[in-house]
């Protein structure tokens, strides 16, 4: 390998970026759906010949840290016969994909005959086929209804398109001529990646662009090594649940993790996951991977730019046929939950090792709302989707922002601009707004989630929602509380509000001229105890329509007068009042058996003494959660009259998880779960 | 020019000031004795307009009557902004969307951070208030204007002290009446405050942009106004009875009256003076298409021109807020001479965007910085080595450049000079990829374009970054240092005109679009005669904002002549769109947005043509200076004694007042007849 100045280095990896850059700029200008270009929901990686990623930039953490993967498969399947001119399409989720409407181009280039460099592009395309206009279905129970499924083929070979691949994936698709459009753009992508590459190695010469990537690797390795190394050792829990719903109903699915931080490496061991399920809850190991490592990045070396080397010291454990390494023929359409989940257990464990740098947890899923059909006033097809973000967590030094991006989502958009949808879609946008008390309580406040009604102004549609977190509020940490759940209904224009029997899971309700589609994203959660929030700021919080002045009473306790100012002294007396009334029980060690089926998962159950279950003011499978100075424990209670009141038993894994001993006392509180309320200010606007 | 007797055109001086944010730079011409004097004193921080009243005493003792022009180029609105001084602002919106403002659109400042916060906005949350009115994305009325309503929350607001109101309501681009109706129960019950219509300001799609945009005018209003009128003041006190002018961010003049309505057009009035003149000064190069690189102390302003025609962007931005008042087209980057080199955790090598600014400064300074930057590159390697540097205030201290730049040698391993050079590398890399990021990435070729490089630190650096890029022409004008300042006297009005209206090309006949057209060019032309301008001397320009049909973004092309059929409209579009990004595409072309602009001379008073004026002898002694891994004898020449003609080898330094130009082995610089300095590679072998 060349010698390599530190000079040197500096500039050919500002070149290596300004050629990623280039890329983003030619996708973002020329392709066609809207989720492309309005929210910037692709992007594009630089990868060397063994799928390392070497250079990336302002790109979303969900495409482009799992593309590693992918590219791997790629080069498994076709490595040995790629030629110059070759361009490689893929989105199968079974291949390391994210979901089918991922659709990634990768492009070799060729040096001296020997693969040089693989620029990629992943781009989300708005239908793919399948089930459900957008292609994203809440209620698909095989892969087969989320689209066509594309393994790694040469959609063009040294240079001559595949016409008839191209015609037969066209035409499982909607809007196929939008589909072409997007193809084109990530291969003019491509072609530009593949000049600069020419220019740089032309100057420098392909063996230091190579010795130049492979040092940015290792430093990014060292980096990571280093903050590793600072935490301290063990094996750190949490566990937290995905959403399906049975012919009982509400099923929920485990998900654990163990995380073991030894000396400058760190495992994340997912082990005891539940199996893969017919519905639309399972994803892949390479998102689930990818999303550990956008964790580790985001709270232990925040801001960098990222390459693969920060990955090497990790190690990711997933069991296969599980919802976080899906395997044929499961659904495969929910990273955007698997990861959001992933995001909780990983802050939740985090939040036993380094509490300081943590945050409540975010908004819990990607929110894919579909609204799709046959526009009646053009007679053309369309298909609207949207991913409004929610809160995100509270952290020491300042509130959760509200409807934000979250970690893994890059610089997304997520609020689309009303004036183009109702261009371009037959839709009204009644109201788009924060979504009052959505935020979690906290010291300080998670986000709130957005609140939206989107009513269909002619003909039919069908409505899809591909979601999580309907039912399981967000987590707040150190004592704070659970941010809002997901919620959407449909309103029709009497007025009558419709809701879907399995909340956050819905595939391709029909709609009216005239019904409206209600929205709430969820919020973030609090950190720190509420009680102890500046009194001031919940007062401001009050002003500014962020809390209602009965949650600054009832959680906060924070007295305000008529005018909203803060009544001082009103305000220490309830708070004294309300610290006095939580229920605080010791911690006994019960080695006991602590989960019962649920569906083909388990879920944790909590035995409590009758008295402390009236009360918390719940019922036998109420749910609550214990909360100490981590994350909180959450189970669904049993109320036994054969423990002690002020009690709570526990198991040795429930006890890691809080970070607790026997004796200690801890928080139990029921799980709150605010809720949009139907009738919302300025729905009243008639459909044109 | 209002009721005064205008100055005697024959002895007039024109005067231009630029606010930069470490000096204020003064360019007068005297019309009687045909020169240029510069003035260059310290900005006055709090945004006063003290500062430029010093320069202006400065400059014209005695002879304040005689001004017959006087542009400024302000950082007024733009530091309101960035310091968050503006005013008290409340913003009546279309009920429902109360949280536009508040949320944007909903992404990330801060990729992988989850501490990341969402900046402060301008406006708190219980001042936007929501009034019911709605119309659709064709401007039909969905729910009429509650006048009642729009009364009741301008009451609310004048009771909170509000000093300025933003009326944005939903698809106003496609109707202005609601907003207008609002406006006037706004200015009636808000009397002492200021207030801006989203209609008005930017009447184009995007909520978001648009309502940010408007209340970032009337953030900023009060501050300008009241600043524009201390500066009319202070100059009418010092004896200036010319009226004020204010450069524009789109790069024309502005009357001070119109700019004090639209402040939110001024937010690059700076960098703007400095490219209008780049284009005015092309035009007597010769040269159409060019790339103007303005490196300062703390950042490198990069801007494109094709023929003669600034790019204008599409993406503007004030600190974390959009702005779409129509502006130049500058990229900006963090690298200028004062940019701080260190190394940083991981062994990463980095120049900028740390600056060491005005003070300390770079340690040759020796005013007490220690770290070292660009300019102490510069001066180790002797490259930069003047003796009047800034304005004589200064002696260049060389064993302190040594000593900072050693101490990043040692941590580097690298020797002296190569560390040196090396900072100089990477903030040419970093200045390289702001070009390409204007350039390469709109499918242009930066070897097709000549480099016009000014600032004070732009001619030291303009051959590498020519060399990096594969430019090989490079031109210096005159005053490079006061640049901007110059561009403010030889720029030209502006006035845009705009509307969004999807029109599908397929159905459209060429008479509808030229009814969209003439009440535009109506608008621009009737602007710029209020302003004063004989409506003889205005000049229109159409440029039709053109995309696939299901596409959402738009290539501006310009239309100029008369407008022949759709079909060739259709067929212009699909060249540039082939000629950015290389993918030629048969489908339906829509306009998105029509544009005008209307342009037309600044004063009566024209300025001669510049010309290289020295007669001869430029050499005034030699130095070591390093190049290509050794140390050079190299000649030093006066700028001021080249005369037309005179050609200077490489390696060569050439300083004036203000401004060092770098003549490298194998470049060769030639004074231009016009006045400017031409760099050529292939100049002289080294």
């Amino acid at each position: 390998m060349p010698e390599l100045d530190p000079i040197t280095l500096e500039v050919i990896t500002e070149g290596l970026i300004s050629v990623v850059r280039e890329m983003r700029a030619t996708v973002f200008r020329t392709a066609r759906s809207v989720a492309i270009h309005e929210a910037r929901d692709f992007s594009c990686g630089l990868f060397d010949p063994t799928g390392q990623v070497v250079a990336q930039s302002e790109d979303i953490g969900s495409h482009v840290v799992p593309l590693p993967w992918s590219v791997e498969e790629a080069l498994k399947d076709l490595g040995g016969g790629l030629a110059p001119g070759d361009v490689i399409l893929m989105n199968d989720p079974y291949r390391q994909g994210t979901h089918l409407n991922d659709v990634t181009i990768v492009y070799p280039i060729f040096r001296d005959g020997a693969l040089a460099f693989l620029p990629a592009v992943r781009e989300h395309w708005a239908d793919v086929g399948g089930a459900v206009p957008g292609s994203m279905s809440g209620t698909a129970n095989e892969i087969y209804q989320e689209g066509i499924r594309i393994p790694p083929v040469k959609i063009v070979e040294r240079g001559r398109l595949n016409g008839a691949l191209m015609e037969v994936l066209l035409s499982n698709m909607r809007v196929r001529a939008d589909r072409l459009g997007d193809f084109n753009s990530g291969l003019a992508a491509c072609h530009t990646a593949e000049r600069r590459i020419d220019e740089l190695a032309g100057r420098y010469g392909i063996e230091t662009l190579q010795a130049a990537v492979a040092l940015n690797l290792d430093r990014s390795e060292a980096r990571m090594r280093e903050h590793i190394r600072r935490l301290p050792d063990g094996v750190y829990r949490y566990e937290d649940y995905l959403e399906t719903f049975g012919p009982d109903g509400f099923e929920p699915l485990l998900l654990p993790i163990a995380l073991t931080i030894g000396g400058d490496r760190l495992k994340a061991d997912f082990a005891g996951a539940s199996p893969q399920v017919p519905a639309p809850v399972n994803s892949t190991l390479a998102v689930s991977a990818a999303s550990v490592l956008i964790v580790l990045k985001s709270v232990l070396d925040p801001g960098h730019a990222l390459n693969h080397g920060s990955f090497r010291p990790v190690e990711v454990s997933a069991p296969p046929s599980t919802i976080v390494n899906v395997t044929h023929p499961a659904p495969a359409g929910s990273h955007g939950e698997i990861r959001k989940r992933i995001v909780a257990v990983m802050l939740g464990a985090l939040s036993g090792a380094c509490p300081e740098r943590v945050s409540g947890d975010v908004h819990r899923t990607s929110f894919h709302n579909l609204i799709g059909g046959v526009d009646a006033g053009t007679g053309r097809e369309f298909v609207h989707y949207e991913w409004s973000s929610g809160g995100n967590g509270g952290f020491e030094e300042a509130d959760g922002p509200s409807a934000m991006a979250a970690i893994d989502w890059g610089d997304l958009s997520t609020v689309q601009p009303t004036e183009v949808l109702e261009s371009r879609f037959p839709l009204l946008v009644e109201w788009s707004r924060l979504g009052l008390d959505s935020g979690g309580p906290g010291r300080r406040r998670g986000g709130l989630g957005m609140r939206r009604s989107l009513r269909l102004t002619r003909g039919e549609a069908r409505y899809s929602l591909l979601a999580d977190g309907a039912v399981m509020p967000p987590f707040g940490v150190l004592g704070g509380d659970s941010g809002g759940t997901v919620e959407s209904f449909v309103v029709r224009p009497d007025g009558a509000r419709v809701d879907f029997a399995s909340p956050g899971k819905v595939g391709g309700q029909p709609l009216a001229a005239g019904d409206a589609v209600v929205l709430q994203s969820a919020g973030g959660g609090g950190y720190g105890d509420p009680l102890e929030r500046d009194a001031g700021e919940v007062a401001r919080d009050a002003r500014e329509d962020y809390v209602s002045r009965a949650v600054a009473e009832a959680v906060y306790g924070v007295v305000l007068g008529p005018d909203g100012a803060l009544d001082e002294g009103a305000t220490a007396a309830l708070r004294g009042r309300l610290a006095a009334a939580r229920v605080r029980l010791a911690i006994v060690a019960d080695e006991a058996d602590a989960y019962v089926p649920s569906g083909p998962s388990r879920r944790r159950i909590g035995r409590l003494a009758p008295a402390d279950a009236a009360r918390l003011g719940l019922g036998e499978d109420g749910r609550f959660e214990l909360a100490a100075g981590a994350a909180p424990l959450r189970a669904w209670l049993r109320v036994d009259p054969a423990v002690a009141p002020g009690s709570a038993p526990l198991d040795r894994l429930g006890r890691t998880m809080l970070g607790v001993r026997p004796g200690e006392t801890v928080l139990a509180r029921p799980l709150r779960v605010p809720r949009v309320s139907p009738s919302t200010p300025g729905s009243a606007l008639a459909p044109a | 020019m209002g009721m005064d007797a205008a100055p005697d055109p024959a002895s007039a001086h024109l005067v231009g000031v630029d606010v930069g944010g470490t000096f204020t730079d003064l360019v007068l011409f005297d019309a009687g004795a045909g020169g240029f004097r510069v003035v260059k004193t310290p900005s006055t921080p709090d945004g006063h307009a003290d500062g430029v009243f010093r320069a202006v005493e400065r400059a014209v003792p005695g002879e304040a009557a005689r001004v017959a022009r006087f542009s400024h180029g302000s950082t007024i609105a733009t530091n309101t902004v960035l310091e968050r001084r503006g005013a008290r602002l409340g913003v009546l919106t279309t009920a429902g969307f109360r949280d536009v403002l508040v949320v944007g659109r909903g992404n990330r400042v801060r990729l992988y951070d989850v501490k990341a916060t969402r900046p402060e906005g301008l406006v708190a949350r219980p001042d936007i208030i929501e009034v019911d009115e709605r119309l659709d994305a064709a401007g039909a009325v969905l729910r009429p204007l509650d006048e009642e309503g729009v009364a009741a929350a301008c009451r609310t607001l004048a009771a909170r002290g509000v000093e300025a109101v933003a009326i944005c309501f939903l698809h106003s681009y496609a109707d202005p009446a609601h907003e207008r109706r609002a406006g006037e129960i706004a200015r009636r019950l808000l009397p002492g405050a200021s207030v801006s219509l989203s209609s008005d300001i930017l009447p184009e799609l995007r909520e978001f942009e648009r309502f940010s945009t408007t209340a970032l005018n009337a953030y900023v209003a009060p501050a300008t106004g009241r600043y524009l009128e201390d500066m009319r003041t202070g100059l009418r006190k010092m004896g200036i009875r010319a009226p004020l002018q204010v450069m524009g961010s789109n790069g024309g003049i502005w009357t001070a009256e119109r700019m004090a309505e639209r402040p939110v057009n001024a937010m690059l009035s700076g960098p703007a003076g400095g490219v209008a003149a780049a284009t005015i000064l092309a035009r007597s190069l010769g040269v159409p298409d060019f790339i103007a690189y303005d490196m300062g102390g703390t950042s490198t302003d990069t801007c494109l021109v094709r023929g003669y025609r600034q790019e204008m962007a599409t993406e503007g931005r004030i600190g974390p807020f959009p702005n779409r008042a129509p502006q130049i087209e500058i990229n900006t980057v963090g690298a200028g001479g004062g940019s701080i080199a260190s190394v940083g955790p991981g062994g990463f090598f980095e120049v900028g965007p740390r600056s060491a600014g005005a003070r300390p400064g770079p340690a040759c300074y020796g005013r007490g910085g220690v770290e070292p930057t660009v300019t102490d590159a510069n001066v180790v390697l002797g490259r930069f080595r003047p003796s009047d540097a800034l304005g004589g205030e200064i002696a260049i201290d060389i064993a302190a450049a040594e000593a900072a730049v050693g101490r990043i040698a040692e941590r580097l391993g690298l020797g002296l000079e190569r560390a040196a050079e090396g900072i100089l590398d990477v903030a040419v890399a970093r200045m390289t990829a702001s070009v390409k990021e204007i350039s390469v990435m709109r499918g242009l070729d930066p070897r097709d374009f000549a480099l016009l490089a000014y600032g004070g630190a732009g001619p030291l650096h303009a051959a590498a970054v020519a060399a990096e890029l594969g430019i090989a022409k490079i031109a210096i004008p005159p005053l490079p240092g006061a640049f901007s300042a110059l561009g403010l006297l030889i720029a030209e009005r502006r006035h845009d005109a705009s509307r969004t209206l999807a029109t599908a090309l397929s159905e459209a006949r060429i008479e509808d679009i030229e009814a969209v057209l003439r009440p535009l060019r109506a608008r621009a032309r009737a602007a710029l005669v209020a302003d004063g301008l004989e409506e003889s001397r205005v000049r229109l320009e159409t440029v039709l904002d053109m995309r696939f049909e299901g596409q959402a973004f738009e290539l501006s092309v310009p239309v100029d002549g008369a407008l022949d059929s759709t079909d060739a409209l259709a067929a212009r579009f699909r060249e540039a769109y082939l000629e950015r990004y290389g993918v030629e595409d048969k489908d339906p072309v829509e306009i998105a947005v029509y544009r005008v602009v209307g342009r037309g001379p600044a004063g009566d008073i024209a300025l001669p043509e510049m010309a290289a004026a020295g007669g001869g002898g430029s050499e005034t002694g030699r130095r070591r200076a390093w190049f290509g891994g050794r140390w050079r004898e190299t000649a030093i020449h006066d700028r001021a004694r080249l005369a037309a003609g005179d050609r200077v080898s490489g390696p060569a330094i050439v300083e004036e007042a203000g401004a060092t130009a770098l003549v490298p082995p194998g470049f060769a610089a030639t004074a231009h007849p016009s006045g400017s300095l031409i760099l050529s590679n292939g100049g002289n072998d080294a």
